[in-house]
């Protein structure tokens, strides 16, 4: 028989018992969705930390105190002189960004007042990497380092494209808050006891598109300053060295040199901290990896709970197959009598499956689709910002 | 003998799975063009060698051929295609699929054998026609009486113009004036030479055929 006949037996099999062959419609639906969803779920993540990766660099080095060392008295701790000595020793290096932050700072702007801004001192080197913002205005100079200039670029939260349900437990910045209804740029923002002057605006992308939003702890407004006037103007008295930073970032630039600076740069804060290892410095791709080998493992459990659930309802579906195929042991019998050969017999079950397994098929993928759609959009939109602010800073 | 025989079997015998002899070696031909009638009491095995001679069921003992050719040697395709070429079949129970209208019904063993829509919605139609429900094409199954069933399952076996009508006790379920209907339509067919054999419990029909297979615990009488 030809094919648009089976198509049509089919059809009139499947509208003959409607209820049935919806359900089994839609167990196939429910299952081939779990995998798109599943398949669709781990791509993106997968290409998220792929961003993440280019955004960070890809011979990207962290190099941070220890935690829980005891000092022996020897070493100043890491510093912004152990981040010049690596850019004046390694002059190559793409990217030698330290960085010091001071929490609870106090800040003032017009009717705005608040104690729990973020100062995070930087020097320019900091815009190298991870630049994910739309900046207004400019970005701190160096200049504005060796002057220890009071300047300073606010940071705007991102807002949402679409706010997940759970995000009005999630307070607003309330810095951001203020920034958006006047605009701050070129006015004077009280910092501690000193003025400062608002040169720039950078505006974080949406945090649907920024994976990282969440990573970075704000306070209720993060500032930054450069490196030099945080140490002079904003860090407590009672800080010991005003030298120290919380972070030093490297990027070599490349992934095949990253470990060889790694030791290179160890030996180097070895000599300077006289012997004292109080310093970490982690290959961030190795963070990275580690990090992501646990969402693997985390996506392979989810994996086996979707095939199982998948084979239970396959087998469901099979039971119900063979069960329709049992109660047409009769009509199998009529067709054969009447010239029906074996193959016909099959292509007609053949075909009546298949259908379902079309209308099934199609289900899935609007139910999938408008499940993923709106990461898709995030992640397209993200990897689109983030080959622009690659380009603008390349 | 100018053409061969329609129907020879030789010792033919079907033993079913647990060693139950339905048939224990029947021997016997019917000529091409004759009007045969199986009879014998429930269970002497007459459904089981009308299957066989149907090609729906293989003998596990005797030879059997079909306008002279031995069967024993045919794969499943071979038989399938000689049964719907050559074969029509009638049952007892009308055996219509129920989804189907009469037209569909009867169309369908054309459809099975290759012929496009058209030309076998139109035979469809002459042979209902033929059988007097020229008007009921569109009635499913269900709304047509046990008699017009049968007449539906009698142009159906005519669909693809079989030389052998095979006939498994075609008014067992019918009453005497339905009963009469379909009696004549096999006389009528067989005069226009086809041959059948059919299976009846019915004296009047077994009068009317040329001849009587009788058959008791598997054998002829
Ligand atoms: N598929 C089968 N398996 C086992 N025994 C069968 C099968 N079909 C029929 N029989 C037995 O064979 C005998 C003959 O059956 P059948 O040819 O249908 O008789 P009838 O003459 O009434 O048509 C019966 O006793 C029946 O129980
Ligand atoms: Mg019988």
């Amino acid at each position: 028989m030809k094919i648009a006949e089976l198509g049509r037996s089919a059809l009139q099999e499947i509208g003959a018992h409607r209820t049935r062959s919806a359900m089994t419609a839609l167990s196939l639906s429910i299952g081939i969705a779990a995998m798109l969803f599943t398949f669709s779920q781990t791509a993106g993540m997968m290409k998220r930390y792929d961003d993440a990766l280019r955004l960070a660099g890809p011979g990207r080095l962290v190099i941070s105190p220890r935690r829980g060392y005891a000092g022996k008295g020897l070493s100043p701790g890491l510093t912004f002189s152990d981040a010049r000595e690596i850019r004046l020793r390694y002059p190559e290096l793409y990217m030698v960004s330290p960085r010091n932050s001071h929490y609870g700072l106090d800040g003032r702007l017009d009717s705005f007042k608040n104690g729990d801004l973020v100062g995070r001192g930087i020097t320019p080197e900091w815009a190298k990497r991870d630049w994910v913002y739309t900046m207004r205005g400019r970005m701190l100079n160096e200049r504005d380092l060796a002057e220890s200039a009071r300047v300073c670029v606010l940071v705007e939260a991102g807002s949402w494209i679409k706010k997940p349900f759970w995000a009005k437990y999630w307070p607003e910045q309330a810095l951001t808050k203020h920034i958006s209804r006047r605009d701050p740029l070129g006015r004077r923002i009280l910092l501690g006891e000193h003025l400062f002057t608002v040169v720039g605006v950078l505006k974080e992308p949406p945090k649907d598109l920024d994976p990282r939003w969440f990573r970075t702890w704000g306070g209720s407004g993060q500032v930054l300053v450069p490196l030099t006037t945080l140490q002079r103007s904003l860090m407590p008295r009672y800080q010991k060295n005003p030298d120290v930073v919380e972070e030093i970032a490297v990027d070599t630039g490349d992934a095949e040199t990253a470990a060889a600076y790694l030791r290179r740069i160890k030996v180097l804060l070895l000599a300077r901290h006289r012997g004292e290892e109080d310093f970490e410095i982690k290959d961030y791709r190795e963070i990275m990896q580690s990090a992501l080998k646990q969402m693997k493992e985390f996506v392979v459990s989810i994996m086996i709970i979707g095939l199982v659930a998948i084979l239970a309802s396959g087998i469901g579906i099979m039971n119900v197959t063979l069960a329709t195929i049992f109660s047409r042991v009769k009509e199998i019998g009529i067709r054969r009598a009447l010239g029906a050969t074996r193959a016909d017999i099959i292509w007609q079950f053949t075909s009546e499956a298949m259908m379902l397994g079309v209308l099934g098929g199609a289900g899935a993928r609007r139910s999938a689709s408008s499940a993923s759609g709106r990461s898709r959009r995030a992640r397209s939109a993200c990897s689109r910002s983030a080959r622009y602010t690659w380009a603008a800073r390349c | 003998m100018s053409a061969p025989a329609a129907i020879t079997v030789e010792n033919l015998a079907r033993t079913y799975q647990g060693g139950y002899q339905a048939l224990k070696g029947v021997t016997f031909s019917v000529a091409a063009g004759e009007f045969a009638a199986i009879m014998g009491p429930s269970g002497c095995g007459k459904s089981t060698l009308l299957n066989i001679l149907g090609l729906l069921d293989r003998p596990t003992g005797g030879t059997y051929r079909l306008e002279g050719a031995l069967t024993a040697g045919l794969g499943d395709a071979e038989l399938t295609a000689l049964r719907r070429a050559r074969i029509g079949f009638v049952f007892q129970a009308f055996n219509l699929l129920p989804r189907l209208s009469a037209l569909e019904n009867v169309a369908l063993p054309m459809a099975y054998a290759g012929a496009a829509v058209a030309p076998r919605l139109e035979r469809a139609r002459a042979l209902l026609d033929r059988v007097g429900l020229g008007r009921k094409g569109e009635h499913t199954p269900l709304q047509l009486s046990g008699g017009e069933r049968q007449r539906v399952g009698i142009a159906r076996a005519l669909a693809n113009k079989p030389a052998l009508l095979l006939a498994d006790e075609p008014t067992g379920n019918l009453d005497s004036t339905s009963s009469a209907e379909i009696l004549a339509l096999f006389k009528e067919l067989n005069a226009e030479g086809t041959t059948i054999v059919l299976v009846t419990h019915d004296p009047a029909i077994g009068a009317s055929a040329q001849r009587v297979l009788r058959v008791k615990d598997g054998l002829l009488a």
